[in-house]
């Protein structure tokens, strides 16, 4: 069960002044229960790539399969696998439209051709993992809330579709620390308790290597490195530096422990690794 | 792509025509106008459509562009045409059932033809050759005059300038809200009428309520950069005449002269 | 000297779509002195950037005074020298710019005081070096960058020639290279042109560059401080929904474990902390 990337490219605009080669001979795997981030910069081709992933784009070259299904394909085979992707646009918020935010949430979940019963289900459900009270918010308006709020509605409105897997495009786009903790918590909860795969595109490094398992960097619509995240930040420090990317902050730091002669271990990928880190050196607790 | 539409049509330059002053191309291409509906010789026709390929080519613009802006009109043009060619009484030149062509029907479908083309041609060669802003410059500056009758020439601008600089912005806002209804399954393509249209509500709620939200902000931040209405506005590029407006003008007045002289001086 | 900006007693109450009456900010005390750097942290919903619409007479206190430069912001004579002294920068890059051409747009509160045409465009052109988007002048805005469109509305500010900018959330919006263009470009306005700047965030990376940091929670304020005093005390800035920098959470976290530290804000300091002997 995954989706895999086999050899695509795709260009924009293509026998035009304005042609923009977006992608170029991109593949990798991913599977069931892997929480994957992609990074890289603004016009890195990640967006376009995410595109490809639910079929809003279909490849020049090479192909997308889903659970082994070509997202190219008419039949309803092809349909299906598209529906088993769920994207989480950047400031999904800005695609509410309904009245209520229970029909909002339920919008998906029709549009797959639900009973009127596995959809009450699934919006249910949704506005439990998103931490939104059913009997409070169901038949309010999705314009009264918070930004915040707002977004945890538009997030509900996706997962209600039960995907198998998950793609979000900077889930944390402009939300102050505690509502950003309170989006990634909730999106881990419904990772774990469902399972999916989960890609993440970021530009931030600490959430990257906070919750992913694997990371993936673009640059110029190539994808240049695949790998564990603590493996990537480090052995392809070098490699980072060449495509002017960072590393977490709790790596950097740990770096001039390191130079400022603290016999450090490891790549700290959070702050509390860089803690329990410390403290080790320090031999301030037993390990 | 949405985003991918071009604004009006203006083809950048550094051609006289370009660097004529917006007034004059405004004021000229109504002018024009005005002298098609003069015409009324083969003579003054072909004076007509000389000056039109004079000022092109001193335009610089591809000779294809042009005559690429008849396309979405030439329906109309070919129904004109066509119309006139087997409606008008006269000088039976062809005759089968219950069709009949007449001379003058040919004669007067022609030139009515040709009118709409050289209408069409004229205020193409403008849009080409002035951008949509500088355009929106020349209007207001006509309209000022109109101001105390009532005319808001400047608010008119400001609309027109605003309208220009969010088109693209909308444009690309509606690509993103398609595509994320999409991926919750919406469909746009299938059904009758009114199911198709109410699938665009969730396109178009968002899209006004985001519209909205930008027409807010966009007030505060004009606010904050001291807005206040026309009233003591300045503007960075002042209109000025050139010699060059002077030159366009006297060629025109005399074209008009000689069309004059050709339908009402001729002897008959 | 004379502050530039103060709050006196300020308060500000509005009635929301239910017909409440709501609280956004409540008895606020403040001077800003010509050149500081003040950061105002917050999480959102805390009153911070209705503070800031304060500064520029796009709000008007319901209680209390607010003076731009010894001018009280509640007279309408003077809205227009308050809004020339005090500029304002907006979170979306987009919905700030007017005008279809860049230079066109900077020139745009410049024609709005009824700046003679020839003097117009020198100020347009030393307002686009300064943000160094002089290249893109005849540009399209929307063929730009986020980051290059809240330069193109800082010059858009900056040729008014302000006392003071506002930056409510400048950033929010930015990829991290667009963020940095813009921290430096607010760090170049204050250092070389003097300018005081505002500067309303929830970032902890951006806030610690300021001279002073405010505090706000639910319309008051509730710290007030350097950097170094603010995000020292990790336990309190936690409380209100922010972060500190990663140094200063190490050693509270460190602290905490029993080990006696001094107050830490950054990397170096941790080091000389940790590592007393270089």
């Amino acid at each position: 069960m995954s989706i895999e990337v086999d050899h695509i490219s795709y260009t924009y605009m293509a026998h035009t002044s304005l042609e923009n080669k977006a992608l170029e001979d991109v593949s990798f795997r991913v599977d069931k229960g892997e929480f994957v981030a992609l990074i890289g910069h603004t016009g890195s081709g990640k967006s376009t790539l995410a595109e490809h992933l639910n079929g809003l784009l279909h490849p020049d070259e090479g192909c997308v399969r889903v659970d082994g299904v070509d997202l190219k394909g008419k039949d309803r085979a092809a349909k299906e696998a598209r529906g088993k992707v769920g994207m989480v646009f950047q400031y999904p918020e800005h695609q509410l439209f309904a009245e209520t935010i229970y029909e909002d949430i339920a919008f998906g979940p029709r549009n797959q051709g639900k009973s009127p019963e596995e959809v009450d289900a699934a919006v249910r459900s949704a506005m439990a993992f998103v931490d939104l009270d059913y009997d409070v918010f169901a038949s309010r308006s999705p314009f009264q809330l918070s930004g915040g709020q707002m977004r945890r509605v538009a997030i509900a409105g996706v997962v209600a579709m039960e995907p198998d897997y998950l793609i979000m495009d900077e889930p944390s786009a402009g939300l102050d620390p505690v509502s950003r903790d309170n989006i990634f918590s909730q999106l881990m909860k419904i990772f774990h308790k469902r399972q999916m795969g989960v890609i993440l595109i970021t530009h931030s490094m600490e959430e990257a290597a906070q919750y992913a398992d694997r990371l993936l960097v673009m640059s110029g619509g190539k994808l240049h490195l695949d790998g564990p995240a603590r493996d990537i930040f480090t052995h392809d420090r070098e490699t980072l530096e060449k495509l002017s990317m960072d590393v977490p902050e709790s790596v950097k730091l740990a770096d001039e422990l390191r130079q400022q002669g603290l016999s450090l271990k490891g790549t700290p990928l959070t702050e509390a690794e860089l803690i329990r880190a410390i403290e080790r050196a320090k031999g301030w607790k037993a390990c | 792509m949405l985003t991918e539409i071009t604004l009006g049509q203006y083809y950048p330059g550094e051609s006289v025509v370009h660097h004529l002053d917006p007034r004059t191309k405004i004021l000229g291409v109504l002018f024009y106008m005005v002298m098609v509906f003069l015409a009324n010789s083969p003579l003054s026709y072909g004076l007509l459509i000389a000056f039109l390929i004079a000022a092109t080519a001193l335009a610089k613009l591809p000779p294809g562009l042009l005559l690429k802006s008849i396309k979405p009109l030439w329906i109309i043009i070919l129904l004109t045409l066509v119309l006139h060619f087997f409606t008008d009484p006269g000088e039976v030149l062809w005759h089968w059932k219950v069709f009949t062509i007449t001379k003058e029907g040919i004669i007067m479908g022609i030139k009515m033809s040709l009118r709409l083309v050289l209408l069409l041609l004229v205020s193409s060669l403008m849009t080409f050759t002035t951008s949509p802003i500088v355009l929106t410059d020349g209007i207001e500056s006509l309209l000022r005059p109109f101001k105390r009758v009532g005319v808001p020439a400047h608010e008119l601008a400001m609309m027109m300038t605003i309208a220009l600089r969010f088109i693209p912005t909308l444009l690309e806002e509606t690509d993103r809200i398609m595509k994320a209804q999409m991926s919750r399954g919406a469909d746009f393509s299938s059904g009758n009428i009114v199911q198709r249209a109410k699938n665009l509500l969730p396109i178009l709620i968002p899209l006004f309520i985001s519209s909205f939200r930008r027409a807010d902000e966009l007030a505060l931040a004009m606010e904050a950069r001291c807005y206040h209405g026309g009233e003591g506005r300045t503007r960075m590029h002042e209109l000025v005449y050139q010699k060059r407006d002077g030159a366009a003008a006297f060629i025109l007045v005399l074209l008009f002269a000689v069309l004059v002289f050709l339908r009402w001086g001729m002897p008959a | 000297m004379e502050p530039i900006i103060e709050a006196r007693h300020l308060s500000h109450t509005y009635v929301d779509g239910q017909n409440q009456e709501m609280t956004a900010l409540k008895d606020i005390n403040l001077s800003i002195m010509p050149g500081e750097f003040i950061a105002i942290i917050g999480t959102n919903g805390s009153g911070k950037s209705t503070l800031a619409r304060h500064f520029n007479a796009l709000l008007t206190p319901t209680e209390g005074k607010c003076l731009v430069g010894g001018l009280d912001t509640s007279v309408e004579a003077n809205l227009w020298p308050v809004r020339q002294t005090v500029g304002m920068v907006f979170q979306n890059p987009d919905n700030q710019i007017v005008a279809a051409i860049v230079e066109e747009d900077v020139a745009f509160g410049l024609e709005n005081i009824g700046v003679p045409g020839p003097e117009i465009r020198p100020r347009v052109e030393a307002a686009l070096e300064t943000v160094g988007m002089t290249a893109y002048a005849k540009h399209a805005p929307h063929r730009l960058s986020g980051g290059q469109k809240q330069r193109i509305a800082i010059a858009g500010v900056l040729a008014l020639e302000p006392k003071c900018i506002v930056f409510d959330e400048p950033t929010a919006m930015l990829d991290p290279k667009g963020r940095k263009d813009i921290v430096e470009t607010v760090l170049k306005l204050n250092k070389e042109k003097q300018i005081t700047i505002i500067y309303i965030t929830h970032k902890m990376e951006e806030a610690i560059l300021a001279d002073r940091i405010i505090a706000m929670n639910q319309g008051h304020i509730e710290m007030e401080g350097t950097p170094k005093e603010v995000f020292t005390q990790v336990d309190r800035i936690r409380k209100l929904g922010l972060e500190c920098p990663l140094a200063a959470e190490v050693a509270n976290a460190l602290q905490k474990g029993g080990h006696k530290l001094p107050p830490i804000l950054t990397h170096e300091e941790l080091c000389q902390a940790l590592c007393p002997s270089k």
